[in-house]
Protein backbone atom coordinates (compact mmCIF):
# COMPACT_ATOMS: atom_id res chain seq x y z
CA UNK A 1 0.00 0.00 0.00
CA UNK A 2 0.86 3.54 -1.14
CA UNK A 3 1.86 5.42 1.86
CA UNK A 4 0.37 8.99 2.45
CA UNK A 5 2.97 11.55 1.39
CA UNK A 6 3.24 14.92 2.57
CA UNK A 7 2.75 16.66 -1.32
CA UNK A 8 -0.67 14.84 -1.60
CA UNK A 9 -2.65 17.11 -3.83
CA UNK A 10 -6.06 17.62 -4.39
CA UNK A 11 -5.56 16.08 -7.70
CA UNK A 12 -3.92 12.49 -6.15
CA UNK A 13 -6.99 12.11 -4.17
CA UNK A 14 -8.66 12.03 -7.36
CA UNK A 15 -6.29 9.68 -8.82
CA UNK A 16 -7.97 6.66 -7.93
CA UNK A 17 -11.81 7.90 -8.83
CA UNK A 18 -10.78 9.18 -12.10
CA UNK A 19 -8.98 5.43 -12.91
CA UNK A 20 -12.22 3.32 -11.35
CA UNK A 21 -14.55 5.78 -13.21
CA UNK A 22 -15.03 4.01 -16.69
CA UNK A 23 -15.44 1.15 -15.08
CA UNK A 24 -17.80 2.07 -12.49
CA UNK A 25 -20.08 4.15 -15.09
CA UNK A 26 -20.58 1.31 -17.52
CA UNK A 27 -21.04 -1.57 -14.95
CA UNK A 28 -23.63 1.45 -13.21
CA UNK A 29 -25.11 1.70 -16.67
CA UNK A 30 -25.31 -1.93 -18.29
CA UNK A 31 -26.07 -4.04 -14.99
CA UNK A 32 -26.73 -2.38 -12.00
CA UNK A 33 -29.24 0.28 -13.59
CA UNK A 34 -31.36 -2.35 -15.83
CA UNK A 35 -31.51 -4.75 -12.67
CA UNK A 36 -33.13 -2.48 -10.47
CA UNK A 37 -35.41 -1.24 -13.73
CA UNK A 38 -36.11 -5.08 -14.11
CA UNK A 39 -37.61 -5.12 -11.07
CA UNK A 40 -39.48 -1.69 -10.88
CA UNK A 41 -41.06 -2.48 -14.25
CA UNK A 42 -41.75 -6.45 -13.13
CA UNK A 43 -44.33 -4.71 -10.57
CA UNK A 44 -46.16 -2.81 -13.14
CA UNK A 45 -48.58 -3.62 -16.38
CA UNK A 46 -48.17 -1.61 -19.92
CA UNK A 47 -51.50 0.58 -20.32
CA UNK A 48 -54.55 -1.15 -22.35
CA UNK A 49 -56.67 -0.03 -24.74
CA UNK A 50 -56.76 3.78 -26.81
CA UNK A 51 -54.06 5.98 -26.54
CA UNK A 52 -52.13 3.10 -24.14
CA UNK A 53 -48.63 4.40 -25.90
CA UNK A 54 -49.01 7.55 -24.22
CA UNK A 55 -50.17 6.44 -20.73
CA UNK A 56 -47.86 5.39 -17.75
CA UNK A 57 -47.77 1.98 -17.13
CA UNK A 58 -49.71 1.02 -13.86
CA UNK A 59 -48.56 -0.41 -10.63
CA UNK A 60 -49.64 -4.25 -10.02
CA UNK A 61 -47.62 -5.12 -7.21
CA UNK A 62 -46.70 -8.80 -7.87
CA UNK A 63 -49.84 -9.46 -10.08
CA UNK A 64 -46.98 -10.54 -13.20
CA UNK A 65 -45.29 -12.94 -11.21
CA UNK A 66 -49.03 -14.19 -9.61
CA UNK A 67 -49.72 -14.68 -13.94
CA UNK A 68 -46.69 -16.20 -14.50
CA UNK A 69 -47.12 -19.10 -12.17
CA UNK A 70 -50.86 -19.29 -12.94
CA UNK A 71 -50.80 -22.23 -15.51
CA UNK A 72 -54.17 -21.32 -17.05
CA UNK A 73 -52.92 -17.55 -17.72
CA UNK A 74 -51.48 -17.27 -21.35
CA UNK A 75 -48.03 -16.30 -20.58
CA UNK A 76 -48.48 -18.67 -17.14
CA UNK A 77 -48.64 -21.09 -19.64
CA UNK A 78 -45.61 -20.37 -21.57
CA UNK A 79 -43.22 -19.44 -18.84
CA UNK A 80 -44.54 -22.45 -16.06
CA UNK A 81 -43.12 -24.96 -19.62
CA UNK A 82 -40.01 -23.10 -20.00
CA UNK A 83 -39.11 -23.17 -16.77
CA UNK A 84 -40.00 -27.04 -16.03
CA UNK A 85 -37.95 -27.02 -19.39
CA UNK A 86 -34.85 -24.78 -18.01
CA UNK A 87 -34.61 -26.87 -14.44
CA UNK A 88 -34.89 -30.70 -16.34
CA UNK A 89 -32.14 -29.15 -18.93
CA UNK A 90 -30.17 -27.90 -16.20
CA UNK A 91 -30.06 -31.25 -14.04
CA UNK A 92 -29.36 -33.13 -17.46
CA UNK A 93 -26.78 -31.25 -18.61
CA UNK A 94 -24.57 -30.90 -15.65
CA UNK A 95 -25.23 -33.96 -14.43
CA UNK A 96 -23.91 -35.78 -17.43
CA UNK A 97 -21.27 -32.85 -18.56
CA UNK A 98 -19.82 -32.28 -15.46
CA UNK A 99 -18.90 -36.34 -14.76
CA UNK A 100 -17.55 -36.47 -18.42
CA UNK A 101 -15.39 -33.51 -18.03
CA UNK A 102 -13.88 -35.17 -15.37
CA UNK A 103 -13.49 -38.63 -16.83
CA UNK A 104 -11.91 -36.34 -19.40
CA UNK A 105 -9.51 -34.90 -17.34
CA UNK A 106 -9.03 -38.02 -16.01
CA UNK A 107 -8.24 -39.52 -19.41
CA UNK A 108 -5.57 -36.74 -20.18
CA UNK A 109 -3.88 -35.58 -17.57
CA UNK A 110 -0.96 -37.67 -18.09
CA UNK A 111 1.91 -37.27 -20.89
CA UNK A 112 1.27 -39.42 -23.63
CA UNK A 113 1.05 -40.36 -27.17
CA UNK A 114 -1.03 -37.89 -28.90
CA UNK A 115 -2.00 -35.63 -26.23
CA UNK A 116 -2.53 -32.74 -28.27
CA UNK A 117 -4.76 -34.22 -30.52
CA UNK A 118 -7.12 -35.47 -27.66
CA UNK A 119 -7.35 -32.44 -26.11
CA UNK A 120 -8.07 -30.76 -29.45
CA UNK A 121 -10.74 -33.03 -30.66
CA UNK A 122 -12.74 -32.73 -26.49
CA UNK A 123 -11.88 -28.87 -26.36
CA UNK A 124 -12.71 -27.26 -29.69
CA UNK A 125 -16.43 -27.30 -29.45
CA UNK A 126 -15.85 -24.95 -26.49
CA UNK A 127 -14.45 -22.05 -28.53
CA UNK A 128 -17.20 -22.16 -31.44
CA UNK A 129 -19.50 -19.87 -31.31
CA UNK A 130 -22.76 -21.11 -30.38
CA UNK A 131 -25.24 -20.62 -33.25
CA UNK A 132 -22.50 -22.41 -35.31
CA UNK A 133 -22.53 -25.09 -33.32
CA UNK A 134 -25.97 -25.53 -33.38
CA UNK A 135 -25.89 -24.78 -37.27
CA UNK A 136 -23.44 -28.24 -37.14
CA UNK A 137 -26.17 -29.91 -35.21
CA UNK A 138 -28.95 -28.69 -37.46
CA UNK A 139 -27.38 -30.71 -39.90
CA UNK A 140 -26.50 -33.62 -37.62
CA UNK A 141 -30.35 -33.79 -36.80
CA UNK A 142 -32.23 -32.79 -39.66
CA UNK A 143 -34.99 -35.42 -40.38
CA UNK A 144 -34.34 -36.87 -44.08
CA UNK A 145 -30.93 -36.27 -44.72
CA UNK A 146 -28.97 -35.86 -41.38
CA UNK A 147 -26.09 -37.70 -39.83
CA UNK A 148 -28.01 -39.31 -37.09
CA UNK A 149 -30.76 -40.84 -38.63
CA UNK A 150 -28.68 -41.85 -41.58
CA UNK A 151 -26.56 -44.03 -38.55
CA UNK A 152 -30.53 -45.44 -37.61
CA UNK A 153 -31.35 -46.30 -40.81
CA UNK A 154 -28.15 -48.13 -41.26
CA UNK A 155 -28.87 -50.01 -37.73
CA UNK A 156 -32.84 -50.76 -39.53
CA UNK A 157 -34.54 -48.26 -37.23
CA UNK A 158 -36.46 -45.65 -39.42
CA UNK A 159 -35.06 -42.94 -37.71
CA UNK A 160 -36.32 -40.27 -35.32
CA UNK A 161 -37.80 -36.50 -36.06
CA UNK A 162 -34.93 -34.97 -33.38
CA UNK A 163 -35.82 -31.40 -33.94
CA UNK A 164 -39.61 -31.98 -34.28
CA UNK A 165 -40.75 -34.38 -31.83
CA UNK A 166 -41.53 -32.89 -28.94
CA UNK A 167 -40.05 -35.18 -26.59
CA UNK A 168 -36.93 -35.11 -28.63
CA UNK A 169 -35.94 -31.64 -29.10
CA UNK A 170 -34.92 -30.94 -25.65
CA UNK A 171 -32.86 -33.79 -25.60
CA UNK A 172 -31.27 -32.69 -28.76
CA UNK A 173 -30.30 -29.62 -27.69
CA UNK A 174 -29.12 -31.21 -24.22
CA UNK A 175 -26.61 -33.50 -26.66
CA UNK A 176 -25.45 -30.06 -27.93
CA UNK A 177 -24.59 -28.45 -24.97
CA UNK A 178 -22.71 -31.30 -23.44
CA UNK A 179 -20.63 -31.75 -26.44
CA UNK A 180 -19.36 -28.04 -26.59
CA UNK A 181 -19.11 -27.93 -22.53
CA UNK A 182 -17.41 -30.68 -21.33
CA UNK A 183 -14.04 -29.88 -22.61
CA UNK A 184 -14.19 -26.39 -20.71
CA UNK A 185 -15.12 -28.17 -17.64
CA UNK A 186 -12.14 -30.76 -18.47
CA UNK A 187 -9.47 -27.88 -18.33
CA UNK A 188 -10.87 -26.76 -14.52
CA UNK A 189 -10.32 -30.83 -13.60
CA UNK A 190 -6.98 -30.64 -15.48
CA UNK A 191 -5.81 -27.46 -12.84
CA UNK A 192 -7.22 -29.66 -10.33
CA UNK A 193 -5.84 -32.53 -10.84
CA UNK A 194 -2.17 -30.84 -11.59
CA UNK A 195 -2.28 -29.57 -8.10
CA UNK A 196 -2.56 -32.66 -6.24
CA UNK A 197 0.87 -33.78 -5.33
CA UNK A 198 2.22 -36.60 -7.12
CA UNK A 199 3.94 -38.46 -3.76
CA UNK A 200 1.05 -39.21 -1.82
CA UNK A 201 -0.34 -41.41 -4.84
CA UNK A 202 3.74 -42.97 -4.56
CA UNK A 203 2.40 -43.34 -1.36
CA UNK A 204 -0.89 -44.78 -1.56
CA UNK A 205 0.67 -47.33 -3.80
CA UNK A 206 3.36 -48.69 -1.60
CA UNK A 207 0.52 -48.84 0.89
CA UNK A 208 -0.87 -51.41 -2.11
CA UNK A 209 -3.83 -49.07 -2.42
CA UNK A 210 -5.74 -50.18 -6.42
CA UNK A 211 -5.84 -47.68 -8.82
CA UNK A 212 -9.98 -47.61 -7.84
CA UNK A 213 -9.11 -47.32 -4.31
CA UNK A 214 -6.73 -43.96 -5.09
CA UNK A 215 -9.54 -42.44 -6.73
CA UNK A 216 -12.19 -42.81 -4.48
CA UNK A 217 -9.54 -42.25 -1.43
CA UNK A 218 -7.58 -39.44 -2.81
CA UNK A 219 -8.61 -37.94 -6.15
CA UNK A 220 -11.97 -37.26 -5.48
CA UNK A 221 -11.41 -35.44 -1.94
CA UNK A 222 -8.81 -33.67 -3.43
CA UNK A 223 -11.01 -32.40 -6.23
CA UNK A 224 -14.15 -31.35 -4.19
CA UNK A 225 -13.39 -27.86 -4.63
CA UNK A 226 -12.92 -28.22 -8.06
CA UNK A 227 -15.84 -30.14 -8.32
CA UNK A 228 -18.21 -27.76 -6.62
CA UNK A 229 -17.24 -25.06 -8.83
CA UNK A 230 -17.80 -26.38 -11.77
CA UNK A 231 -21.26 -27.89 -10.86
CA UNK A 232 -22.46 -24.17 -9.60
CA UNK A 233 -20.73 -22.72 -13.12
CA UNK A 234 -22.57 -25.23 -15.01
CA UNK A 235 -26.33 -24.95 -13.63
CA UNK A 236 -25.19 -20.95 -13.85
CA UNK A 237 -24.67 -20.90 -17.83
CA UNK A 238 -27.36 -23.79 -18.24
CA UNK A 239 -29.95 -21.09 -16.71
CA UNK A 240 -28.50 -18.76 -19.37
CA UNK A 241 -28.78 -21.30 -22.30
CA UNK A 242 -30.47 -19.03 -25.46
CA UNK A 243 -28.54 -18.63 -28.75
CA UNK A 244 -28.76 -22.63 -29.65
CA UNK A 245 -32.23 -23.03 -29.38
CA UNK A 246 -32.31 -20.03 -32.50
CA UNK A 247 -31.17 -23.02 -34.76
CA UNK A 248 -32.06 -25.76 -33.36
CA UNK A 249 -36.07 -26.04 -33.41
CA UNK A 250 -36.76 -22.30 -31.66
CA UNK A 251 -38.27 -23.91 -28.47
CA UNK A 252 -40.75 -25.64 -30.51
CA UNK A 253 -43.26 -27.41 -30.78
CA UNK A 254 -45.71 -25.30 -28.48
CA UNK A 255 -42.81 -24.39 -26.56
CA UNK A 256 -42.09 -28.21 -25.57
CA UNK A 257 -38.44 -27.26 -25.78
CA UNK A 258 -38.88 -23.51 -25.04
CA UNK A 259 -36.03 -22.41 -22.15
CA UNK A 260 -36.09 -19.43 -19.61
CA UNK A 261 -34.06 -16.66 -21.73
CA UNK A 262 -35.51 -17.84 -24.92
CA UNK A 263 -38.70 -17.04 -24.02
CA UNK A 264 -37.89 -13.86 -22.99
CA UNK A 265 -36.34 -13.01 -25.95
CA UNK A 266 -39.15 -14.20 -27.95
CA UNK A 267 -41.36 -11.68 -26.09
CA UNK A 268 -38.57 -8.47 -26.19
CA UNK A 269 -40.56 -6.41 -28.79
CA UNK A 270 -43.86 -7.53 -27.12
CA UNK A 271 -45.10 -4.53 -25.42
CA UNK A 272 -48.14 -5.77 -23.83
CA UNK A 273 -45.78 -8.41 -22.39
CA UNK A 274 -43.69 -5.83 -20.80
CA UNK A 275 -44.23 -6.95 -17.33
CA UNK A 276 -44.46 -10.34 -17.86
CA UNK A 277 -40.46 -10.15 -19.52
CA UNK A 278 -39.35 -8.46 -16.68
CA UNK A 279 -40.66 -10.50 -13.84
CA UNK A 280 -39.03 -13.48 -15.95
CA UNK A 281 -36.17 -11.88 -15.78
CA UNK A 282 -36.16 -11.47 -12.02
CA UNK A 283 -36.94 -15.38 -11.77
CA UNK A 284 -34.07 -16.20 -13.67
CA UNK A 285 -31.87 -13.27 -11.77
CA UNK A 286 -32.81 -14.87 -8.73
CA UNK A 287 -31.18 -18.27 -9.81
CA UNK A 288 -28.58 -16.81 -11.25
CA UNK A 289 -27.86 -15.09 -8.08
CA UNK A 290 -28.15 -17.84 -5.83
CA UNK A 291 -25.86 -19.91 -7.36
CA UNK A 292 -23.22 -16.95 -8.31
CA UNK A 293 -23.55 -16.15 -3.72
CA UNK A 294 -23.19 -19.84 -2.80
CA UNK A 295 -19.59 -19.71 -5.58
CA UNK A 296 -18.43 -16.63 -3.45
CA UNK A 297 -19.42 -18.38 -0.38
CA UNK A 298 -18.22 -21.43 -0.90
CA UNK A 299 -14.49 -20.12 -2.51
CA UNK A 300 -14.13 -16.93 -0.97
CA UNK A 301 -12.67 -17.76 2.06
CA UNK A 302 -9.78 -19.51 -0.09
CA UNK A 303 -9.01 -16.57 -1.79
CA UNK A 304 -8.38 -14.35 0.31
CA UNK A 305 -5.52 -16.39 1.29
CA UNK A 306 -4.01 -17.08 -2.23
CA UNK B 1 2.70 -53.19 -13.52
CA UNK B 2 0.03 -56.12 -12.44
CA UNK B 3 -2.76 -57.34 -14.53
CA UNK B 4 -5.23 -55.30 -13.92
CA UNK B 5 -2.96 -51.83 -14.15
CA UNK B 6 -3.02 -53.42 -17.77
CA UNK B 7 -6.55 -53.99 -18.25
CA UNK B 8 -7.48 -50.50 -16.93
CA UNK B 9 -5.10 -48.97 -18.99
CA UNK B 10 -6.21 -50.24 -22.59
CA UNK B 11 -9.91 -49.66 -21.29
CA UNK B 12 -8.58 -46.09 -20.73
CA UNK B 13 -6.96 -45.79 -24.12
CA UNK B 14 -10.47 -47.50 -25.75
CA UNK B 15 -12.71 -44.73 -24.07
CA UNK B 16 -9.77 -42.23 -24.83
CA UNK B 17 -10.02 -42.72 -28.52
CA UNK B 18 -13.76 -43.71 -28.53
CA UNK B 19 -14.35 -40.21 -27.14
CA UNK B 20 -12.52 -38.31 -29.34
CA UNK B 21 -13.90 -39.81 -32.65
CA UNK B 22 -17.44 -39.01 -31.38
CA UNK B 23 -16.54 -35.35 -30.57
CA UNK B 24 -14.32 -34.94 -33.74
CA UNK B 25 -17.65 -35.88 -35.83
CA UNK B 26 -19.68 -32.89 -36.51
CA UNK B 27 -16.10 -31.12 -37.61
CA UNK B 28 -15.31 -33.33 -39.96
CA UNK B 29 -18.77 -34.21 -41.29
CA UNK B 30 -19.09 -30.53 -41.66
CA UNK B 31 -16.04 -30.07 -43.58
CA UNK B 32 -17.08 -33.45 -45.84
CA UNK B 33 -20.63 -32.03 -46.32
CA UNK B 34 -19.25 -28.63 -47.32
CA UNK B 35 -17.59 -30.42 -50.31
CA UNK B 36 -20.12 -32.80 -51.27
CA UNK B 37 -22.42 -32.05 -54.42
CA UNK B 38 -25.53 -30.44 -52.73
CA UNK B 39 -27.26 -32.94 -54.83
CA UNK B 40 -26.12 -35.99 -52.70
CA UNK B 41 -26.98 -36.03 -49.00
CA UNK B 42 -24.89 -38.51 -46.61
CA UNK B 43 -28.18 -40.75 -46.67
CA UNK B 44 -27.32 -41.53 -50.33
CA UNK B 45 -24.38 -43.56 -51.30
CA UNK B 46 -21.04 -43.28 -50.08
CA UNK B 47 -21.41 -41.50 -46.53
CA UNK B 48 -18.24 -39.87 -46.28
CA UNK B 49 -17.52 -38.59 -50.20
CA UNK B 50 -19.90 -37.88 -52.57
CA UNK B 51 -19.20 -38.37 -56.40
CA UNK B 52 -17.12 -35.37 -56.65
CA UNK B 53 -15.26 -32.98 -54.02
CA UNK B 54 -16.57 -29.16 -55.10
CA UNK B 55 -16.16 -25.92 -54.16
CA UNK B 56 -19.52 -24.87 -55.47
CA UNK B 57 -21.80 -24.51 -51.77
CA UNK B 58 -18.97 -22.03 -51.15
CA UNK B 59 -19.38 -19.91 -54.23
CA UNK B 60 -22.82 -19.99 -53.21
CA UNK B 61 -22.74 -19.20 -49.44
CA UNK B 62 -20.85 -16.24 -50.36
CA UNK B 63 -23.56 -15.25 -52.33
CA UNK B 64 -26.10 -15.00 -49.61
CA UNK B 65 -24.23 -13.10 -47.50
CA UNK B 66 -21.58 -10.43 -47.22
CA UNK B 67 -19.02 -12.53 -45.23
CA UNK B 68 -16.24 -9.63 -46.15
CA UNK B 69 -18.17 -7.14 -44.33
CA UNK B 70 -19.32 -9.41 -41.65
CA UNK B 71 -15.54 -10.40 -41.16
CA UNK B 72 -14.84 -6.83 -41.05
CA UNK B 73 -17.65 -5.86 -38.80
CA UNK B 74 -16.27 -8.80 -36.32
CA UNK B 75 -12.90 -7.65 -36.33
CA UNK B 76 -13.93 -4.07 -35.37
CA UNK B 77 -16.29 -5.23 -33.04
CA UNK B 78 -14.14 -7.59 -31.32
CA UNK B 79 -11.18 -5.20 -31.69
CA UNK B 80 -12.93 -1.81 -30.45
CA UNK B 81 -14.23 -3.88 -27.43
CA UNK B 82 -10.84 -5.18 -26.57
CA UNK B 83 -8.69 -1.72 -26.86
CA UNK B 84 -11.43 0.20 -24.94
CA UNK B 85 -11.64 -2.91 -22.11
CA UNK B 86 -7.13 -2.82 -21.83
CA UNK B 87 -7.68 0.92 -21.22
CA UNK B 88 -10.47 0.57 -18.45
CA UNK B 89 -9.46 -2.33 -16.88
CA UNK B 90 -5.73 -1.61 -16.16
CA UNK B 91 -6.67 1.74 -14.59
CA UNK B 92 -8.69 0.19 -12.19
CA UNK B 93 -6.92 -3.11 -11.62
CA UNK B 94 -3.71 -0.46 -10.78
CA UNK B 95 -6.46 1.46 -8.22
CA UNK B 96 -7.83 -1.09 -6.57
CA UNK B 97 -4.70 -3.14 -6.16
CA UNK B 98 -2.16 0.01 -5.09
CA UNK B 99 -4.33 3.01 -3.88
CA UNK B 100 -5.83 4.02 -0.90
CA UNK B 101 -8.76 5.76 -1.06
CA UNK B 102 -12.87 6.27 0.72
CA UNK B 103 -15.34 3.47 -0.77
CA UNK B 104 -13.12 1.33 -1.68
CA UNK B 105 -14.14 -1.86 -1.03
CA UNK B 106 -18.18 -0.86 -1.54
CA UNK B 107 -16.89 0.83 -5.08
CA UNK B 108 -15.69 -2.53 -5.74
CA UNK B 109 -17.94 -4.59 -4.69
CA UNK B 110 -20.51 -2.75 -6.90
CA UNK B 111 -18.09 -3.69 -9.55
CA UNK B 112 -18.40 -7.29 -8.90
CA UNK B 113 -21.91 -6.53 -9.21
CA UNK B 114 -21.33 -7.17 -13.01
CA UNK B 115 -19.95 -10.99 -12.61
CA UNK B 116 -23.50 -11.63 -10.30
CA UNK B 117 -25.84 -9.98 -12.86
CA UNK B 118 -24.49 -10.85 -15.73
CA UNK B 119 -25.40 -8.50 -18.83
CA UNK B 120 -26.96 -11.56 -20.84
CA UNK B 121 -29.56 -11.83 -18.19
CA UNK B 122 -30.35 -8.23 -18.65
CA UNK B 123 -30.93 -8.67 -22.53
CA UNK B 124 -34.34 -6.30 -22.30
CA UNK B 125 -33.75 -3.89 -19.88
CA UNK B 126 -29.97 -3.04 -21.66
CA UNK B 127 -32.22 -3.16 -25.66
CA UNK B 128 -34.33 -0.52 -23.86
CA UNK B 129 -31.56 1.47 -22.66
CA UNK B 130 -29.34 1.44 -25.92
CA UNK B 131 -32.74 2.96 -27.32
CA UNK B 132 -32.94 5.35 -24.83
CA UNK B 133 -29.25 6.48 -25.82
CA UNK B 134 -29.98 6.90 -29.23
CA UNK B 135 -27.57 4.04 -29.79
CA UNK B 136 -29.61 1.39 -31.75
CA UNK B 137 -27.98 0.12 -34.68
CA UNK B 138 -24.89 1.77 -34.31
CA UNK B 139 -21.30 -0.42 -33.97
CA UNK B 140 -20.71 1.64 -30.33
CA UNK B 141 -24.26 0.33 -29.18
CA UNK B 142 -22.36 -3.48 -29.89
CA UNK B 143 -19.30 -2.75 -27.80
CA UNK B 144 -20.74 -0.44 -25.48
CA UNK B 145 -21.93 -2.87 -22.43
CA UNK B 146 -18.68 -5.04 -22.40
CA UNK B 147 -16.02 -1.82 -22.04
CA UNK B 148 -15.92 -2.19 -18.47
CA UNK B 149 -14.97 -5.79 -17.43
CA UNK B 150 -15.57 -7.01 -13.82
CA UNK B 151 -13.15 -9.91 -14.72
CA UNK B 152 -10.34 -8.26 -16.46
CA UNK B 153 -10.34 -6.16 -13.32
CA UNK B 154 -9.97 -8.83 -10.86
CA UNK B 155 -7.60 -11.03 -12.71
CA UNK B 156 -5.51 -7.77 -13.46
CA UNK B 157 -5.58 -6.56 -9.96
CA UNK B 158 -4.77 -10.08 -8.62
CA UNK B 159 -1.51 -9.81 -11.29
CA UNK B 160 -0.35 -6.41 -10.15
CA UNK B 161 -0.97 -6.96 -6.67
CA UNK B 162 2.16 -9.93 -7.49
CA UNK B 163 4.35 -6.79 -8.89
CA UNK B 164 7.08 -6.00 -6.32
CA UNK B 165 6.14 -2.48 -4.49
CA UNK B 166 10.19 -1.33 -4.78
CA UNK B 167 9.85 -1.67 -8.49
CA UNK B 168 7.19 1.20 -8.25
CA UNK B 169 9.15 3.20 -5.73
CA UNK B 170 12.11 3.20 -7.70
CA UNK B 171 10.90 4.26 -10.69
CA UNK B 172 8.92 7.32 -8.83
CA UNK B 173 12.01 8.11 -7.03
CA UNK B 174 13.91 8.31 -11.22
CA UNK B 175 10.72 10.79 -11.89
CA UNK B 176 8.12 8.66 -13.35
CA UNK B 177 4.43 10.02 -13.18
CA UNK B 178 1.46 7.94 -12.83
CA UNK B 179 1.23 6.81 -16.31
CA UNK B 180 4.32 5.88 -16.82
CA UNK B 181 4.45 3.80 -13.58
CA UNK B 182 1.35 2.05 -14.78
CA UNK B 183 2.75 0.89 -18.08
CA UNK B 184 6.62 0.42 -17.32
CA UNK B 185 5.91 -1.24 -14.03
CA UNK B 186 2.48 -3.04 -14.09
CA UNK B 187 1.60 -3.40 -17.36
CA UNK B 188 4.85 -4.63 -18.72
CA UNK B 189 5.10 -6.99 -15.63
CA UNK B 190 1.92 -8.59 -16.56
CA UNK B 191 1.66 -9.34 -19.98
CA UNK B 192 0.60 -12.86 -19.75
CA UNK B 193 -2.35 -11.70 -17.85
CA UNK B 194 -3.02 -9.67 -20.49
CA UNK B 195 -3.01 -12.33 -23.15
CA UNK B 196 -4.94 -14.47 -21.46
CA UNK B 197 -7.85 -11.81 -21.15
CA UNK B 198 -7.23 -10.68 -24.63
CA UNK B 199 -7.89 -14.50 -25.58
CA UNK B 200 -11.21 -14.91 -23.22
CA UNK B 201 -12.76 -11.39 -24.46
CA UNK B 202 -11.46 -12.10 -28.37
CA UNK B 203 -13.21 -15.57 -28.36
CA UNK B 204 -16.65 -14.52 -26.41
CA UNK B 205 -17.13 -11.69 -28.29
CA UNK B 206 -15.97 -13.41 -32.42
CA UNK B 207 -18.93 -15.87 -30.92
CA UNK B 208 -21.49 -13.86 -29.71
CA UNK B 209 -24.90 -13.99 -31.48
CA UNK B 210 -27.47 -12.70 -29.97
CA UNK B 211 -27.07 -8.88 -28.26
CA UNK B 212 -25.59 -8.44 -31.89
CA UNK B 213 -28.82 -9.73 -33.49
CA UNK B 214 -30.77 -7.87 -31.42
CA UNK B 215 -29.09 -4.20 -31.63
CA UNK B 216 -28.11 -3.59 -35.10
CA UNK B 217 -30.38 -4.42 -38.35
CA UNK B 218 -27.79 -3.03 -41.08
CA UNK B 219 -25.89 -5.60 -42.49
CA UNK B 220 -23.27 -2.57 -42.53
CA UNK B 221 -21.97 -2.95 -38.95
CA UNK B 222 -23.12 -7.04 -38.10
CA UNK B 223 -21.15 -9.15 -36.93
CA UNK B 224 -20.20 -12.89 -38.95
CA UNK B 225 -22.74 -14.51 -36.58
CA UNK B 226 -25.44 -13.10 -37.50
CA UNK B 227 -24.79 -13.26 -41.11
CA UNK B 228 -24.64 -17.39 -40.15
CA UNK B 229 -28.09 -16.89 -38.50
CA UNK B 230 -29.17 -15.23 -42.03
CA UNK B 231 -27.72 -18.44 -43.88
CA UNK B 232 -28.94 -21.20 -41.09
CA UNK B 233 -32.77 -19.28 -41.63
CA UNK B 234 -32.46 -19.28 -45.46
CA UNK B 235 -31.76 -23.18 -45.33
CA UNK B 236 -35.23 -24.83 -45.68
CA UNK B 237 -35.86 -27.71 -43.69
CA UNK B 238 -33.63 -30.93 -44.85
CA UNK B 239 -31.93 -29.13 -47.79
CA UNK B 240 -28.85 -26.61 -48.64
CA UNK B 241 -26.65 -28.05 -46.00
CA UNK B 242 -23.83 -28.27 -47.85
CA UNK B 243 -24.23 -24.41 -48.08
CA UNK B 244 -24.91 -23.88 -44.93
CA UNK B 245 -22.11 -26.03 -43.66
CA UNK B 246 -19.89 -24.14 -46.09
CA UNK B 247 -21.03 -20.75 -44.23
CA UNK B 248 -20.32 -22.47 -41.15
CA UNK B 249 -16.48 -22.81 -41.87
CA UNK B 250 -16.22 -19.95 -42.69
CA UNK B 251 -17.16 -18.16 -39.21
CA UNK B 252 -15.54 -21.11 -37.13
CA UNK B 253 -12.23 -21.27 -39.12
CA UNK B 254 -10.12 -18.20 -37.75
CA UNK B 255 -11.08 -19.30 -33.83
CA UNK B 256 -10.04 -22.61 -34.37
CA UNK B 257 -7.12 -22.23 -36.18
CA UNK B 258 -6.12 -19.36 -33.56
CA UNK B 259 -6.56 -22.21 -31.58
CA UNK B 260 -4.39 -24.56 -33.30
CA UNK B 261 -1.71 -21.51 -33.07
CA UNK B 262 -2.18 -21.05 -29.20
CA UNK B 263 -3.50 -24.04 -27.67
CA UNK B 264 -1.91 -23.96 -24.45
CA UNK B 265 -2.25 -19.97 -24.04
CA UNK B 266 -6.18 -21.11 -24.82
CA UNK B 267 -6.29 -23.78 -22.33
CA UNK B 268 -4.89 -21.75 -19.55
CA UNK B 269 -6.76 -18.64 -20.16
CA UNK B 270 -10.33 -20.43 -20.51
CA UNK B 271 -9.15 -21.85 -16.97
CA UNK B 272 -8.71 -18.33 -15.56
CA UNK B 273 -12.16 -17.04 -16.81
CA UNK B 274 -13.69 -19.66 -14.44
CA UNK B 275 -12.11 -17.29 -12.11
CA UNK B 276 -14.54 -15.65 -10.40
Amino acid sequence: MRKPSPHRSLISLLQPYVLIAPTLALVLMFNVAPAIRTVTDSLHKPARGLNAAGKPPEYVGLQNFHDLFDEGHYMGARFTRAFRNTIVFALATVGIGVPLGLLLALLLNHQQPLLGLWRFAVFYPSLLPLIGAASIWSFIFSDSIGLANALLKSLGHPGLNWLGDRNLVLLSVAVVNIWKQAGYFMIFFLAGLQNIPRDIYEAASLDGASERQQFAALTLPLLRRTLLFVIVISFIFAFQTVEQLQALGEGGPADSANLLLYLIFQNISERQNWGYVNAMTIVLIGVVLAFTVSNFVLFERDDGNR
Amino acid sequence: MNGSGNMLRRVAQATRVGIAIVFLIPLVFTILVSLRPETEPVTNGNIFFGSEVTLANFERALVIAPWGLHYLNSIIFVGGTLIVQLVTVTGAAYAFARMRFVGRNLLLMVILLQLMIPSGVLLVQNFRMIQTLGLFDTRVALMIPYWGSAFGVLLLRQTFREVPFELEEAARIDGANLLQVIRHVYVSNAIPAYLAFALVSISTHWNEFLWPFIITRSAEIRPLTVGLNKLIKTTDQGAFYGQLMAGTLIVIAPLVLLFLVFQRQFVESFARSGIR
